[in-house]
């Protein structure tokens, strides 16, 4: 007989780089595992149906959003979040041209942004307009973007807008 | 008192920094994942709420069954309205006769009058099991009549909404006198102007968690003004303001949805001190899109009698506001007021009457959102115009030119009684006309597939700024205030009364004290968002924080300097009017060496007072408050009122692409003049006026808030909710024209509000110009959607063939 929302069932991924071993609700979701679970309350829960990307992190490298992703769902799979980016003390060079190109206001989306940002190949996104398309995936309510996108062209050595 | 020499000096010295595009100091944390947000603020012990929300529109309460959620597992308890003792309905405050008082309860207890109006509280060991229990409540509701638009609720049969009223009007103020000459004198142009229903919809959601320890209250909010909250905490709970502490962490947006204390928080924060332990709420966005307030609402009917060479001599008309439940009181009606007050913008109008009748429904209730009435008033004004410019065959933009107020008429007048004081008005204007006439052309030279057409409108405003909080919860002022604080190392600690959520104010806090006191900017820590350290203030809204803080800062610096210069000067063996701060030094006037530190000044003021001279007290910190000049918080007798020190002004131009297959609209270019006297770092300026741009383009075209006839909200997710994406705003270019306020130590006008105003007057009158070749295609309402433009061509087909 299958689980109903609110038995625990085991919880096995990598965060981080560290194993992670122990037991939720089947119902929990990753992003409240994360937070809760975990302490790792960089990744932030903006609509709880996937639409804003806020919660996004990056599963196996990959963007996913942790708000439509159950903690149970996950079978030893990477999890990284935006904890992760900086864990030396330094800004990635997206981060660092984020700050200085004043690409984020309040802050709450931003992990998330940083984190589509960091799982996927630049070449795939040639010019601006593959960039705006690469971001609308990322809701934001302060900037309007045209920070978020200067800061990408920055950090991805592109000099002028395309 | 004119500013204009402090202000050169300030800005003139060299390596200030100020100008330039500096990065911020909040960033780093914010980057790395180490914001704190109300939702992560982690109490041992903490258990969470859920709500209850009333399902029906209008329903009367008849009782609620809570018994199948108290047994559930996990549940700690369930509370109605009636459990809610001590606790007093949240006071209507403005000047008695002019609104009705509503009397709002926190939890519904007779009545309920919104879909999502909350009527029970559920406690649980985590929010999970609290959602299950909500899911076991059984409210008993008698539904009754709904009222669920503007036009139902004026009908003279409507259902009424509040017990007593023989109507729904909760604001109906007739102009003050009349134009009526004007208008047997004159050609009379007139319209009816209409935006719809939309909202602030900040990333982060509301959220309160409240601990009752050590005998007070302790309260985490998500809000833009912690003080206020807590003083309305303090009516509604009835606990002394002492003994409650608030708190805002690191605030994701506001944009004036924050700027308001809402059932939840009292209702959380009772719990806490009646559980005696820590409550959490986090709001979701399901309640976020019913429960927190909306905006912009209205009707706009309107009259210009004009000159044949266009110019307006009078206004006059009737605006009406739907406020929802009107529970939020008053935030939900004085944007009627500020949209009448800031009306005719930058236009030389003489006169103006204007109605203001404002009617509750049964909708989430109207508030504050960005912007709170000006955007309203400068659609209906711009649109007006336009109409203007069609019927006396005057090209609009060169209407505007003609109308526009010319710099030496600056101090003007507004026939609102808002003074004016400084502003490029004609400059900026002209250099988005320029701009804009240029990039269309570019784009019309460019191959295009045969059903696009573009089109160039502009829109010009005025926006007052740090304004009067005229009778808000019980407040008569726009005052602010800092404490600044020397440590025995030289370090500096500024607390002020402003707080932040997004708009970089730590930046500019920490900025304007470096600058006014002439230490190292990472000397300084900034204290924000907590009434235990900061002083009583009024929180940020209404683009005022710059303003107050570095109006607050700037007297404070002053009277710390006097201070340092008598302690220095005992140092130095000299006068201590000829003490001078240099980099964060002091020395004899024209004698660089020997210096002392502000460090040096501290120690002797904190830990070697020993060494002070006989008249000078110990300790070396301050408290200043501000309030801005020129303001009047009351009407005067005429119904004028200048409730601004100082006006931001602005001109918009915008390329729009039409499908006329689709009747998509889309935008090319966005161009902005921008006028907010001294710019401290116009990265910061830049990013409040993209920000604002965008939120007004999705206000244009794509975000509303539609309800039922049986008031059902349509929207209730942000697959409904459409905020732009990065895709739908184009790249926009801004230019600074620099005023400076010659009233403020700073010169510096406020900013947050002003990239919202322009693009729907601005996107609309590009449409027209797009569609043109058809004749009359007129758009007088928000939201401009592809049915919308479809219709507007076919209407204006179908008269050009009639014709």
């Amino acid at each position: 007989m299958s689980a109903t929302p609110r038995d625990v069932v085991p919880v096995r991924m990598v965060v981080n780089g560290s194993p992670v071993g122990g037991s939720a609700p089947a119902r929990k979701l990753l992003v409240d595992f994360l937070r809760e679970d975990l302490g790792l309350t960089g990744t932030h829960a903006g609509c709880e149906q996937g639409v804003c990307g806020a919660c996004t992190v990056l599963i196996d490298g990959q963007p996913a959003r942790s708000c439509i992703t159950l903690a149970a769902q996950l079978d030893g799979n990477e999890v990284t979040t935006v904890e992760a980016l900086s864990a030396d003390g330094e800004l990635t060079p997206m981060q660092e041209a984020f700050k200085q190109a004043h690409a984020l206001q309040c802050g709450f989306c931003t992990p998330g942004f940083i984190m589509t940002l960091a799982g996927v190949d630049p070449n795939d996104y040639p010019d601006d307009t593959s960039i705006r398309e690469l971001l609308s995936g990322n809701l934001c309510r302060c900037t309007g973007y045209e920070h978020i996108v200067a800061a990408v062209r920055a950090a991805w050595g592109r000099t002028t807008s395309q | 008192m004119d500013f204009l020499e402090h202000q050169r000096k300030l800005f003139a010295r060299p390596g200030s920094g100020l100008g330039d595009r500096r990065p911020r100091l909040e960033d780093d944390r914010l980057l790395t994942g180490a914001g704190r947000y109300v939702a992560d603020v982690s109490l041992p012990g903490a258990v969470s709420v859920a709500f209850l929300r009333s399902q029906l529109a209008h329903a009367r309460v008849r009782g609620i069954d809570t018994e199948a959620a108290r047994a559930l597992d996990g549940v700690i308890g369930v509370f109605t309205a009636e459990d809610l003792e001590g606790v007093s309905p949240v006071p209507d405050f403005p000047d008695p006769g002019l609104a009705r008082p509503v009397g709002a309860f926190p939890l519904g207890r007779d009545r309920v009058r919104y879909v999502g109006a909350p009527l029970a509280a559920v406690v649980a060991v985590d929010r999970y099991i609290a959602e299950d229990a909500v899911e076991l409540i059984y409210p008993d509701l008698e539904p009754l009549p709904t009222v669920a638009s503007m036009d139902a609720a004026l009908e003279p049969d409507a259902p009424v909404l509040y017990d007593g009223w023989p109507d729904n009007l909760v604001v109906d103020v007739p102009a003050d006198g009349d134009s009526d000459d004007a208008f047997q004198r004159l050609r009379t142009v007139s319209g009816s102007y209409r935006m719809q229903r939309q909202g602030a919809a900040p990333m982060e959601c509301r959220g309160t968690i409240a601990n009752y320890e050590d005998d007070r209250l302790t309260v985490w909010t998500s809000t833009q003004f912690p003080h206020i909250a807590r003083t309305m905490l303090h009516y509604v709970l009835g606990i002394p303001e002492r003994d409650i502490r608030v708190v805002a962490p690191d605030v994701g947006g506001g944009f004036g949805q924050k700027s308001q204390v809402y059932a939840e928080d009292y209702v959380v924060a009772w719990l806490a001190r009646h559980l005696k332990r820590p409550v959490r709420w986090i709001e979701d966005r399901y309640e976020n899109l019913v429960g927190s307030v909306q905006a912009r609402e209205v009707r706009i009917d309107l009259e210009a009698a004009v000159h044949e060479n266009g110019e307006i001599e009078a206004v006059r008309g009737r605006i009406f506001q739907d406020l929802g439940s009107a529970e939020s009181f008053p935030n939900g009606f004085n944007p009627a007021f500020v949209a009448v007050g800031s009306l005719t913008g930058q236009y030389r109008i003489q006169r103006q009457h204007i109605h203001v009748t404002a009617v509750a429904t049964n909708k989430t209730p109207a508030g504050a959102y960005r912007g709170f009435g000006i955007p309203e008033g400068c659609f209906a004004m711009e649109r007006i115009v336009d109409r203007i410019a069609r019927e006396l065959d005057i090209d609009p933009l060169e209407l505007r030119r003609r109308i526009t107020i010319r710099p030496d008429e600056v101090p003007y007048t507004a026939p609102s009684g808002a003074e004016i004081d400084s502003g490029s008005h004609l400059a900026s204007l002209d250099h988005v006309i320029e701009r804009g006439k240029a990039a269309l052309e570019a784009i019309r030279a460019e191959e295009h597939p045969p059903e696009l057409r573009f089109g160039l409108g502009v829109a010009t405003y005025v926006e007052g700024v740090a304004p009067t909080y005229f009778g808000t919860t019980g407040h008569w002022t726009a005052q602010d205030a800092c404490d600044i604080r020397f440590d025995p190392d030289g370090g500096v600690t500024v607390a002020v009364g402003v707080s932040a959520y997004g708009q970089s104010l730590r930046t500019m806090v920490a900025t304007v004290t470096a600058l006014e006191l002439g230490v190292p900017i990472d000397h300084v820590r900034v204290v924000m968002g907590d009434t235990d350290s900061a002083p009583y203030g009024l929180g940020s809204w209404g683009s005022r924080s710059t303003i107050v803080a570095s109006g607050a800062i700037h007297r404070a610096a002053g009277e710390l300097k006097d201070k340092a210069a008598r302690i220095a000067a005992a140092m130095l063996e000299a006068a201590p009017e000829d003490i001078e701060f240099v980099d964060g030094r002091l020395h004899v006037a024209g004698t660089p060496d020997p210096s002392v530190s502000w460090g040096d000044v501290a120690e002797r003021a904190l830990i070697r007072t020993h060494l002070l001279p006989d008249d000078v007290e110990p300790g070396l910190e301050i408290r200043a408050t501000y309030d801005p000049p020129g303001i009047e918080h009351v009407p005067r007798e005429d119904g004028r009122m200048n409730a601004c020190p100082t006006y931001t002004n602005a001109s918009h131009a915008v390329i729009v692409r039409v499908d006329l297959g689709t009747g998509d609209v889309s935008l090319v270019r966005y161009i902005v003049a921008h006028d907010c006297g001294r710019v401290l770092n116009p990265n910061i300026v830049d990013g409040q006026i993209q920000g604002g741009v965008a939120q007004g383009i999705g206000g244009t075209l794509f975000e509303e808030f539609p309800y039922d006839d049986g008031g059902q909200p349509l929207a209730t997710s942000f697959m409904d909710y459409l905020i732009p994406t990065s895709s739908e705003v184009p790249p926009m270019e801004i230019e600074h024209f620099e005023s400076p306020a010659p009233g403020l130590p700073w010169g510096a006008k406020g900013a947050g509000e002003a990239g919202i105003i322009g693009p729907a007057p601005a996107i609309a009158a590009g449409v027209e110009d797009a569609l043109a070749e058809f004749g009359i295609a007129e758009i007088t309402a928000t939201p401009i959607t592809p049915r919308v433009v479809l219709e507007a061509v076919r209407a204006a087909r179908g008269a050009a063939v009639t014709a």
